[in-house]
């Protein structure tokens, strides 16, 4: 059972930075693979914060504005323009690796490889419903909620959800309809990089220790969260995350926990495989 | 200086290494179009091949302080082969994720997780290739009888080495420069089209990356004989991105753009930052180093994206002075085809497309019977039923959004159907793949652009011919003496054809850079090449000129005589007037009516139909 609260953490973090991801594919069709780079710059600017007075909560912002401000910088100044010449897609994506090692590992050349840890104390610990949760825990799953709640009224509920599910399912036709598609883009990726920067400093909390490269990784998860879903699903990725999330934790209480990941693998590539639009995608996003 | 001296042997070893596994990731990534974000895990698995195939039993070597498989001690040069074999094997697995319905950077993302994930479990599972800690002591070829530390072996085994990248060298410019080859690029310039000429996407995606899996699984083996040390932590994922980024640097498709990019980049950058003195921290030149290879890649594709040998233009023809741009406007230039077109009168299409022993008796050579086509909850074609008569040009018209091209990709199979069935020469090809059914003679057009871009115009035309006899791996690798007379005649067919469509002195211009009626005239062409017995238009004629327009509707129904079949998709009610008999319409996904253009102008719900969809 206790697993099952260690994957519910996992889940939650998930989720936060899938739906980011997944919000950045359904506007601009691009798989952006320096997804991981940014979320872990993140966490060491709210870090840099903390270790200069600010406590560990209050820093969060920080890493949430450096994750909004780099995702839109990246979208307007990096992928827009290779997106206007009319390259082969998968240009866009070579050049997200290219971004994600020079994210990454630019990142490392200035705060060097050790690994570093967010001033604060997990606080007590609760024993809920058969698991053991940290103060702190409790609290990265309390921000995960809210923020997913935050994101579902958004969509469902605000004129700019809804242009961002138009912009996302036919651009041209959100274009001509009225739809302001280069602010809905811009929009959606400052939002999307807020959601990763806050997935960045959460991951970071929940890990203990962090360096440069600990995200690096993460784009597997992110990766078969969003493929359990269908691409440029939202809801579906808080499903796909779930289900990795809890999955991974939850076989790493029964098989080697250096494993983990292999479900999360398999997971991808069985639905690249069969049903490379999700579980619930239509084949017409594709 | 001998320390010079060995450093050199090195370098050259090294060089040879990487050279030629970026020939081989060049020959998926630049001609295959297949992005191998996992290209390190085959170079990977045939180092970790040589390792076990050339040592001793892991019982008995080194008091078994590590843990592998096999341990053959295989004599040189079997386990290099071995290495070989099972970097092809590799590919095998991932033969389900190049087929057509994946898009090719999901394929590869799952294919650079896979490098992910089988580094992670090599890392973590001890008792297959001992773990983090690698395969160490890997003998040497020949040691016991030459001494590996000496000068002279050293630069025996860079010779082996640079012999060897020359072999493969050849071996691929042989598989690049056929018919094979040409198909290959066309399936990286426009994957769909390619399949609806009767390619086989997924039978040449796997060749390539069983092809490029073996050559990279030799310059594993060639690698782990030298350096004796194969461990996880040398084949990272990240490593594939290096090769991306010689290849980019270099120049995709072009195999000496691939050699120059494995010398500039894994071997002069890397090189050359080696040595630099540890500074600050001690990870700070390894880091920069990353940083510089992801700088490399998004600056030479922002500046110079071709690389820095571009991909060499094909000059089929037989005149080799490269055609001026068209620089006029598109109009002007279409008018001067209209002014040359006149010759397509004088074409012999029943000689040219093969149609000499055509029965022309009229009857049903494809049909459907409730033929349905919905995405999620919604219904595109509904319940289509139509019958189409052998030597007819029937016309499919209808108002936007009535189904006409998602019904015309249903029946080439480039969009599998929900419901129903299709029947073409009394078959039922509902499950036949689109490509076979290409083969069988029922070719599609497309509505949008879908020229080769990257292959000249005569390239795109005698793609699309079947039935070559080099345009299949093996059929490549048996050389210009089988296929050369062959595709010479080939040429000439095109070169005919190109001419009577009077667009000869665009020959070898890249199709990419026609206008956009040209590139129109291009795909009818190309379609014709491919000697259909039924052609499937979907908007032919939309941006050709009017005067264009009819001169090849005439010619479509000469062709029709001859024997050919036409299915036409078309706005422009005056072309179907002209040519087309019957005229089927489709309105709301359903079949309204059947008839002449006479008949439909009758009828009153058609007529609406158009008024008000």
């Amino acid at each position: 059972m206790s697993s099952f609260g260690f994957g519910l953490i996992t889940a939650a973090v998930l989720a936060i930075a899938t739906v980011g991801f997944t919000m950045q594919f359904a506007v601009t069709n691009v798989l952006n693979l320096a997804y991981g780079s940014i979320m872990i710059n993140s966490a060491f600017v709210a870090y840099y914060a903390n270790v200069h007075g600010v406590t560990a909560w209050a820093s969060l912002p920080f890493g949430v504005v450096t994750g909004a401000v780099a995702s839109w910088a990246l979208n307007r100044f990096v992928f827009t323009p290779f997106q206007r010449r009319n390259l082969a897609p998968i240009t866009v994506v070579i050049v997200a690796l290219g971004v994600d090692l020079i994210g990454t590992f630019g990142l490392q050349a200035i705060v060097g490889g050790s690994y570093v840890s967010y001033r604060q104390n997990t606080g007590h610990e609760y024993h809920i419903l058969g698991m053991f949760l940290s103060g702190l825990q409790l609290i990265i799953l309390a921000i995960c909620a809210v923020v997913l709640v935050t994101i579902h009224w958004l969509l469902r509920y605000t004129r700019l959800g809804k242009a961002m599910r138009a912009t996302s399912a036919n651009p041209n036709l959100a274009r001509n309809s009225g739809v302001k598609t280069q602010f809905i883009i811009s929009t959606t990726w400052l939002i999307s990089g807020a959601l990763c920067g806050l997935a960045g400093v959460v991951f970071a909390m929940n890990n203990g220790v962090f360096e440069a490269t600990s995200a690096q990784l993460y784009i597997v998860l992110l990766l078969a969260a969003m493929f359990l879903g269908g691409p440029g699903e939202p809801y579906g990725a808080m499903f796909g995350a779930m289900v990795i999330g809890l999955s991974t934790e939850v076989s790493a209480a029964y098989v080697n926990p250096q494993y983990k990941e292999v479900i999360a693998f398999v997971a991808l590539l069985g639905m690249l495989t069969f049903r490379p639009y999700g579980i619930f995608g239509s084949e017409k996003t594709l | 200086m001998s320390a010079y001296a060995f450093y050199l042997a090195t370098i050259i070893i090294y060089a040879a290494v990487d050279a030629m596994a970026c020939l081989a990731l060049n020959v998926e990534f630049g001609f295959a179009g297949l992005s191998n974000f996992g290209f390190i895990i085959f170079q990977s698995a045939g180092a970790y091949a040589a390792a076990i195939l050339s040592m001793p039993r892991a019982a008995t070597s080194n008091g078994g302080f590590q843990q592998y498989v096999l341990g053959w001690s295989l004599p040189w040069p079997l386990p290099w082969i071995g290495a070989a074999i099972i970097g092809g094997l590799l590919a095998l697995p991932f033969v389900f994720l190049v087929g057509k319905r994946l898009r090719g950077d999901f394929a590869a993302v799952g294919l650079l997780v896979s490098a992910v994930l089988l580094n992670v479990l090599a890392k973590d599972y001890v008792p297959f290739l001992n773990g983090a800690a690698g395969i160490s002591i890997v003998p040497a070829p020949f040691q016991s009888i030459w001494d590996p530390q000496g000068l002279a072996y050293q630069f025996a085994y860079g010779g082996v080495a640079v012999v060897l990248t020359i072999l493969v060298y050849f071996l691929l410019r042989r598989v690049t420069e056929s018919p094979y080859g040409r198909s290959l690029r066309a399936m990286r310039d426009n994957d769909i089209v390619a399949d609806s000429l009767g390619k086989n996407l997924r039978l040449n995606r796997t060749s390539m990356l069983v092809l490029g899996g073996a050559l990279a699984g030799l310059s594993g083996a060639i690698l782990v004989g030298f350096i004796s040390l194969w461990a996880p932590g040398a084949w990272g994922y990240a490593e594939t991105i290096v090769f991306f980024a010689a290849i980019i640097v270099g120049g995709a498709g072009n195999h000496k753009g691939a050699i120059l990019g494995a010398i500039l980049v894994p071997v002069g950058f890397e090189e050359a930052t080696r040595y630099i003195p540890p500074l600050a921290n001690p990870s700070l030149v390894p880091s920069l180093q990353w940083v510089a290879i992801g700088l490399l890649i998004v600056l030479f594709l922002w500046f110079r994206p071709d690389g820095i040998l571009p991909e060499r233009r094909r000059i089929l023809s037989g005149a080799p002075i490269p055609p001026p741009p068209p620089s006029k406007s598109s109009e002007d230039i279409d008018a001067e085809v209209m002014v040359k077109i006149g010759k397509v009168d004088e074409l012999n299409f029943r000689h040219l497309l093969r149609l000499e022993d055509v029965a022309n008796d009229h009857r049903v050579i494809l049909s459907t019977q409730g033929l349905t086509k919905s995405f999620n909850d919604v219904t595109v074609v509904s319940d289509v039923s139509i019958e189409i008569r052998q030597g007819r040009v029937t016309g499919l018209i209808g108002p936007n959004g009535a189904g006409k091209s998602t019904t015309l990709a249903m029946l080439a199979g480039t969009l599998p159907s929900s419901g129903g069935k299709i029947f073409y020469e009394g078959e039922d090809i509902t499950s036949l793949p689109s490509y076979k059914r290409a083969q069988r003679g029922l070719v599609r057009t497309f509505q949008l652009a879908s020229e080769f871009k990257k292959l000249t115009v005569l390239e795109n035309l005698v793609s699309a011919i079947p039935n070559q006899s080099g345009d299949s791996f093996w059929g490549s690798l048996r050389g210009r003496r089988r296929w050369g007379a062959e595709d010479k005649a080939n040429i000439e067919r095109a070169e005919e054809i190109l001419e009577g469509f009077g667009l000869s002195q665009y020959a070898d211009a890249y199709a990419g850079g026609l206008s956009g009626g040209q590139r129109r005239l291009v795909e009818i062409m190309r379609a014709l090449l491919a000697e259909p017995k039924v052609l499937l238009l979907d908007e032919p004629m939309a941006g050709v000129h009017p005067n264009l327009a009819h001169k090849i509707g005439d010619q479509l129904t000469r062709m029709a005589k001859d024997g050919m079949t036409i299915l036409m998709v078309e706005h422009e009610l005056a072309l179907m007037d002209a040519f087309c008999d019957p005229v089927i319409v489709l309105a709301e996904g359903r079949v309204l009516a059947e008839g002449t253009m006479a008949e439909l102008r009758k009828n009153s719900e058609v007529v609406e139909a158009y008024l008000v969809g």
